[in-house]
This record gives C-alpha cells, structure tokens and sequence, in this order.
C-alpha cells in the first residue's frame, strides 16, 4: 500500500482498513481486546495530554505507553532536536566511542541521585535491565537475583527471568536459573532469601504493572541494607518511575535511598526516540575495564537517540515537570477523595505518587468496563495487566489543571453509570 | 428462561464445535481448566472439563474446585455456547460475570473468536 492510498478515502474507511490489516497481519486477538474495551483507537494528532484518533476523536491520555510521554505527546521541542539532528547525523557506529553517548552519560550522572556516575545504552526497558543483571553477575561473580512477586521489568531474556507473573513466563520456560522471588514489601522476606551466592535485589521503586504498589515506609531502606551487609548489589528499576512522574526526578529520592545499579528508558525518548540506559556507580565500572566490548548494542544509544534523550531531560527540568507532576497529583487525589465517599461499591483505594496513580476498583470485571466508560467520554486509562481491578493512570507531566478537572469528571460520570448496571460491589 | 436441558444441549454443541476445531484445538493444546457455569435465576450449575484444549466432560452440577467461574441468565448461557451472543460485550455490560485469571478471560474469549468469528 502506497502514502497516497493509505490517505484515501473518509478517516472511518481508513480507520476500518488499518484495523482489518492489524488483525489481518499482527493480532487479530489485539484488535478483538481492543474493540471490546472501546479502544479501538488509530491515532493521529498528539498533542501535549491529548491525542487524537483519526476520526478526530480527542483523548486525555492517561496511558502513555506506561510513562513514556512524560513530556507530552509529540512535544514540539523534542521533535525539533531530533530534526535538527537529522540534518547532520545518523544512528552512527555503536563501536566507536560518540560525543552524544558521552554528554548523555554525564548529563544521566548529573541528575540521578548519589553516585550514579557510568552507563551503558539500551534501547529499551528489557534491554536496560538484562544490562543491569549481566552487570551484576559479572561484577559480583555471583549469580543468584531476587525479584519481585508482581514485579514487572520488561520481556527479554534476564528480565522476563525477573517477572513476578507466571503467565508471562511459563510458555517460554525454562527461563534462567538463579531467580528467588519474594513478596514486594517484605524486606524479611529478603533477608531470608539472601545467601553467598546472591548477586543482586531487583526491585520496580514503585511496581507499576503489579498495580501501583507503593513501597512501605522503610521497606527500601531496610532492603538497602540488606544489601549493604551481604555484598550484594540493589538495581532499582525506574522505567516507568524515572524522569519526574512521581514528583521527583526519581522516585527512590522519596525515600532517600540509592541503587547500584538504576535503569532508565520510556521518558528518556521523550516519547520520540528509543532509548534506555544502565546506569550505575562508579566502582562497578571495573567490571568493563577487562571486558569493555562484553555488551553492546548496535542500536542502544544511537547519536540521535542520545541527543533525544538530552532534549528530554533538559525540557523536564526546565519545566520543572515533577513540580506540576506533584501538583496535579494533588489535584487528582483531592478528586479522587471524592469518588471514593460517593462510590464505595466500585472504588476501594486509591495508590498514588505525584502522577503514578492507581485507582484500585472493587471487583476484577470493574476495570476493562471503566476502560471502555472512560474511552467513550475521551479518556485513554486501562487497566493494569497483573490486575484488572486496578486502573493504572499515567498522564502526561504537562498536563494542565482544566484536563485533570476534565479526567476527574469522565471518572465520575463513568462511575455514575457504573453504579446503575450489574456485577459491581466486593462479592459480585 | 432457558432449561437446564436446553442448556445441556447447548454445551453438547459447544463441545462438538470445540473439539472438532483443530486451529482451536492447536491454540489451545497448553490448556487445562475446569469450569464451572451458573444460571443465576433458575439457580442451575453446569461443570466442564477442559483437558489440554480437549472439551473431556460437561454434566449438571457443580463438580469439584473450578478455576473459572461464569455466571449469567440461562438465555444468555444457551445463546454464549451457540455462539448468538458477543460473551465480551456481555461482560462489558456486567452482564456476564466471570471469576478468573485475567489470561484465563482472554482465553475464552479467543475461543469465542476462532469458533464464532462474527459473534
């Protein structure tokens, strides 16, 4: 199919077709889940919160690819970096060493917390955190990881090992041996799981597919002392936590509390360009000075990746977007307090930091129908994988008063029809 | 108001039309579940037997611990098991109850989608 074609014809035609083609030559499985939870969506223009569907439908998108758009959608500052760097490089020679992957690198080990100074690129989130485990079982000569029941880390080799859900895993087994997992906010629990041949404690800040599962006060810190009194390495996954969304830079400053190893990715694209990065500290760089073509990657921290990446960071601070994630969160959970009095029977607890929210509903059937409720009144919010009971929300970091407002009323709304149908409460 | 005999029937179809779909059989050859179906105004519970992919048994009754549990009217479950409903919509409209994993939900509904492409 050519451009021209691809353009012809009225926008539910082209609509139709590339959903009939999607089902056809990707998923027909997808298009059917989609279609089901009224999300059927083509997009077309994005735009700061908002995107639209081809049809000229607006969204407030709540989804963001899981925290990809911290700095909206289609932000014009970003996309202007990558133009101009169009103008000059390409992805460039993932053997040579590059100014680009040297200034993202110091910049990285500017902005995250304690000694965070080296890194090494990805493209992705899984890539990131198969880098962080290789790192640790090189660095440690040790092999055993301890992960996360619900833990969420992408779908590659090492990472998918470090998946608390079986039903991503059990069709690929077996996976890599040496994982231990334990439940998220027991640091007992890893205590007891520790032993010499431990290399490191994978943990999500805050777990995001598991369904917003906010730390315990204590639990980090405590676990980093675990780690410190054992020799083993604590790798933090801030993918979707990263870049401002809870109301910090990283979430692991709420609680003052400093990984080994951190990996990056979604927000560093500016939602433009892939790209993910391990960074970790200084000492554990000794790993790659006998070994410095161990891991590579021919795509991960391309030149125009990396310049991305900058783009984004330097327009996160000069925003000061965790400030407005902080404040709108606020707002959110002011609205929230309220949805909670008026809708018992569908809403039992809200789980949120700054713009990481979770909305936890009463029953497993309440999510995809919110789903569909939110996507008819232009909200894109879904459910979380690990938990259809949870509705993950994650909008933009540029979002603006009037939308929270906006998202605040199609949740209410939607919960008002809700309230009137069948199969909602606890024990329905 | 459907019988409990029509309903029988129903799933005696359902399971001819199952286990006679090799893409179906296939796709689903890693799956083992029992399940268990309540007609929530006549009160009647129906127990089917999922052996890898393999429709085994279906009989009245709730038959031991299930791992998915769908509840609905007695029409609706005749009308799911021919295939004159969307069980999605249905669901969607909280008309359709169903307790399980949520890998198990969309496998039933893959299953809706080879059998009855246009349900």
């Amino acid at each position: 199919m050519n451009f021209r074609r691809w353009k012809m014809g009225s926008p539910e035609t082209i609509k139709r077709q590339a959903l009939k083609d999607f089902a056809e030559f990707i998923s027909p499985m997808k298009v059917r889940t989609m279609r089901s939870a009224g999300i059927d969506i083509i997009e077309e223009k994005r735009s700061g919160a908002c995107s639209w569907d081809i049809t000229g439908k607006r969204f407030i998108d709540c989804q963001t690819g899981s925290g990809i758009m911290n700095v909206g959608r289609h932000n014009p500052e970003i996309v202007a970096a990558l133009k101009q760097a169009l103008d000059t490089y390409d992805i460039g020679i993932f053997l040579l060493c590059s100014k680009q992957k040297a200034d993202l690198a110091k910049r990285l080990a500017e902005i995250t917390p304690g000694d965070l100074t080296c890194s090494i690129f990805g493209v992705g989130g899984g890539e990131a955190v198969d880098a962080a485990i290789k790192i640790a079982r090189g660095f440690t000569m040790k092999t055993g990881i301890i992960y996360a029941d619900k833990a969420y880390h992408g779908h590659t080799g090492f990472a998918l090992s470090a998946i608390g859900r079986a039903a991503y895993k059990e069709s690929f087994e077996p996976l890599m041996p040496g994982f231990t997992m334990v439940p998220f906010g027991d640091a007992d629990a890893i205590r007891k799981a520790v032993n010499k041949d431990t290399a490191a404690v994978i943990l999500e800040t805050i777990q995001g597919e598991g369904g917003i599962n906010i730390p315990p006060e204590g639990y980090l810190a405590e676990v980093r002392k675990i780690c410190d009194e054992n020799e083993v390495l604590l790798i933090l996954d801030e993918i979707q936590t990263g870049f401002g969304r809870t109301g910090k830079m990283f979430a692991c400053e709420h609680w003052g509390v400093t990984p080994d190893i951190m990996t990056v990715a979604k927000s560093l694209s500016g939602g433009i360009y892939p790209i993910s990065a391990t960074i970790f500290k200084e000492e554990i760089n000794d790993f790659f000075i006998p070994h410095p073509f161990v891991h590579l990657s021919t795509f991960g921290g391309s030149d125009l990746g990396c310049i991305v990446g900058l783009a984004a960071i330097e327009y996160i601070i000069k925003n000061n977007l965790p400030g407005n994630a902080e404040k709108m969160g606020q707002r959110f959970r002011a609205g929230f307090d309220r949805l909670l009095k008026d809708y018992p029977d569908l809403l039992l607890e809200v789980r949120q930091k700054g713009l990481m929210m979770g909305l936890q509903y009463t029953n497993e059937s309440i999510g995809p129908r919110m789903t569909k409720k939110l996507s008819d009144r232009g909200v894109l919010a879904v459910y979380t994988g690990n938990d259809p009971s949870i509705c993950r929300l994650m909008p933009p970091l540029v979002i603006t008063p009037e939308e929270v407002d906006e998202v605040l009323a199609a949740l209410e709304d939607s919960m008002k029809e809700l309230s009137g149908e069948k199969g909602i409460g606890k024990n329905d | 108001m459907a019988t409990s005999q029509e309903i029988l029937n129903a799933l005696a179809d359902y399971q001819v039309n199952c286990n006679e779909n090799k893409r179906l059989r296939r796709m689903q050859r890693d799956w083992t579940k029992l399940l268990h179906f309540n007609a929530e105004e006549t009160g009647d519970w129906f127990t089917m037997n999922v052996i890898n992919g393999e429709i085994v048994s279906f009989s009245t009754g709730a038959e031991g611990t299930p791992d998915i549990i769908v509840t609905t009217i007695s029409e609706n479950l005749c009308d799911m098991f021919w295939g004159d409903l969307n069980p999605s919509q249905k669901y969607l409209q909280g008309e359709i109850r169903v307790k399980a994993t949520q890998e198990d939900v969309v496998r039933l509904d893959a299953i809706t989608m080879i059998i009855w492409p246009d349900a």
